[in-house]
């Protein structure tokens, strides 16, 4: 009785410490006053309002959904093709392609963001949203690859044949089978990379000059001090990863049980 | 008439292990056959050969007389039932089953009756809007046989289909297949390792081992009057003498076994080894006519099974397992005398 009330104890503790910050900041964007700190005096709507009519921050949000979309599309197409390359045509170097694939996830986000930064510079190329948005690419695509590669397993192989069997070609394999069959994952692995990219700052930072993502619009309003709008625009943020992270727990929680 | 599927001299290797040895093979249009042999045999090797999604290293395979050795499974007039069944998880039921007419270009209206008339077939009437995951392992079973015929193929391929199912219900759908079978007129290649399930299906049995045909043959035949030790033990239980040949006349031959000297009908080469093998069910406690004696045993087990008793004896050194009837009324320590019927004894070489 006693170990299972610690046990309730010790779970709320650790899910207050990770969640009481992220609640200060949602509840400080609907302060009344000028400053986000105690006494609360709202709610009040009004810096939800200054953050809406803000252009700087209007822009990036839709800049930083332009590049999170784009970029996890890309990089669940990439990841795809990769990953039924690698599951299902066997060659001699398919370990070595697999380790090139996964490499990036163990650079870090500042080398591969100098990197590229570097790279585009010498093919005088500026920077820009196209610039972040393969940044991003490179950083989800080991990601998507893993998720995809998983699901491409020997009794999704035999499925596959069955199709050949009965007489469908390549492409109708993939496009009616594989496909439709791996639709939980690869919804769920767009979203994942769409989460990540969304709220990357490291690279985004480094690869932009005039149109930048929300969290560099974020940091850039960080430096001239606190307010209450930009506990707005933070929630705005978390707002919008925990719904992508709500949606990929439904998909693969769809996948889990399809599976079964 | 050409053979429905033919393998002439087909090998196969993976990276130098040789999975199927030189192999003819020749199965007749209509003819429900069953690959018999122990994991590891090489019976979904050949199967795979058959259906294209393996090529053999050498040797051809031909259906219905064309060359087929170099075709993918698209091009074959071959469909599989998989062991996993293999169902489409996104489409229903009647849309799984109407795939490859859909493939083959049939139209919508047509290949729905199609896909309707198939699913009732297989005693799924009406099913035909359910999705794959509502369905019981029979019932998927039953799809995925329906979705294979439906392209009407001349060969069907069928993998250990029921190796997944309870006994009841694997017994039932042995009987369905054999009812299919004979209905669709289709040539049917069914591997399992089950041998009663063999037995029960099939119109000819080939037993297969580390790629090789040891035995093919009608189930009778084969369980009866086995080709090869192999096929005698994998084949139901047996009970082998190993024994040498001391003097051959016309139509029998004396062997020396553990057991004394018998005289058996065969033939073999004088001081040659010879197995005899005797199946449980043919050792009789009391002499049957044209029989002979072994001699005394003594009862060393005894075990209850309802429609007989399954007993060990003890024989010369020998160990033997035979079927007593219930009646007989044995008792463990007993000695009792065997016997045997000339025609029931197999001679094989060793
Ligand atoms: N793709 C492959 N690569 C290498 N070896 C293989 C491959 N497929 C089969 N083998 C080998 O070939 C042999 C025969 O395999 P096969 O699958 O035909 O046996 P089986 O009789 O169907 O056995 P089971 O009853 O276990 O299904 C086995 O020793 C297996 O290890
Ligand atoms: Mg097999």
């Amino acid at each position: 009785m006693v170990g299972r009330f610690a046990s309730w104890a010790y779970l709320g503790i650790a899910l207050l410490f990770i969640f009481l910050p992220v609640l200060v900041l949602i509840q400080f964007s609907f302060q009344g006053g000028m400053a986000p700190v105690p006494p609360f005096d709202g709610p009040s709507l009004r810096w939800w309002a200054k953050v809406m009519a803000n252009r700087k921050i209007t822009d990036g949000l839709w800049n930083s959904l332009l590049v999170g979309l784009g970029s996890a599309f890309m990089a669940t197409v990439l990841g795809f093709l990769a990953a039924y390359a690698m599951a299902r045509k066997r060659r001699r170097l398919s370990g070595l392609y697999q380790f090139l694939l996964m490499a990036p996830i163990t650079v870090s986000y500042l080398i591969i963001g100098m990197g590229l930064q570097i790279f585009f510079n010498h093919l005088g190329i500026g920077k820009s949203l196209w610039v972040i948005g393969i940044g991003h690419v490179v950083i989800n695509l080991p990601l998507t690859f893993a998720i995809l590669y998983s699901q491409l397993g020997e009794h999704q192989a035999n499925i596959e044949r069955a199709a050949y069997d009965l007489g469908a070609s390549d492409a109708r394999v993939v496009l009616e089978i594989t496909v439709p069959m791996l639709w939980p994952s690869l919804l769920a692995a767009f979203f994942i990379a769409a989460t990540l990219s969304w709220d990357e700052f490291v690279i985004a930072f480094l690869l932009s000059r005039f149109d930048v993502t929300l969290p560099v619009v974020i940091w850039s309003m960080l430096r001239s001090g606190l307010s209450p709008e930009l506990n707005a625009a933070g929630t705005l943020v978390f707002g919008i990863s925990i719904l992508a992270v709500a949606l990929v727990e439904l998909l693969l929680w769809r996948a889990r049980r399809n599976r079964a | 008439m050409t053979d429905r599927v033919e393998f002439r001299s087909v090998t196969k290797e993976y990276d130098g292990n040789v999975v199927v040895a030189p192999l003819d093979l020749s199965i007749a249009a209509g003819e429900f056959v069953v690959l018999l042999g122990p994991s590891g045999s090489g019976k979904t090797t050949l199967l795979n050969m058959i259906g294209g999604f393996a090529s053999p290293s050498s040797g051809r395979v031909l259906i219905d007389g064309q060359d087929f050795t170099d075709l993918p499974p698209a091009r074959r007039p071959t469909a599989t039932v998989f062991q996993d069944y293999a169902l489409f998880p996104h489409m229903s039921l009647a849309a799984n089953v109407a795939f490859g007419l859909r493939m083959q270009g049939m139209a919508k209206p047509a290949r729905l009756a199609k896909a309707e008339a198939m699913l009732e077939l297989v005693g799924l009437k009406g099913f035909g809007k359910r999705g794959v995951h509502q369905l019981s392992g029979g019932q998927r079973q039953r799809v995925a046989l329906a979705r294979a015929m439906a392209v009407e193929p001349k060969v069907l391929l069928l993998d250990e289909p029921l190796g997944a199912l309870d006994l009841a219900l694997r017994r039932q759908m042995q009987e369905e297949l054999v009812r299919l079978q004979k209905r669709s007129g289709a040539t049917f290649v069914h591997v399992t390792h089950d041998q009663e399930e063999a037995m029960s299906i099939a119109d000819r049995i080939v037993v297969v081992n580390k790629g090789r045909i040891e035995d093919m043959g009608p189930p009778d035949r084969v369980y009866l009057k086995p080709a090869t030790l192999f096929a005698a033990t994998f084949m139901g239980e047996s009970n082998v003498l190993a024994g040498r040949v001391a003097a051959v006349s016309s139509g029998e031959i004396q062997v020396e076994t553990p057991l004394g000297a018998l005289v058996v009908p065969g033939s073999a080469l004088l001081a040659s080894d010879v197995h005899l093998v005797l199946r449980p069910e043919q050792l009789q406690l009391t002499p049957p006519a044209n029989g002979f004696a072994l001699g005394q045993a003594r009862v060393e087990e005894l075990s209850f099974q309802g429609t007989h008793c399954r007993c060990h004896c003890h024989m010369s050194g020998q160990d033997l397992v035979l079927r007593a009837p219930v009646s007989a009324g044995l008792k463990t320590g007993a000695t009792v005398t065997l016997h045997a019927a000339r025609d029931d004894v197999v001679v094989l070489k060793a």
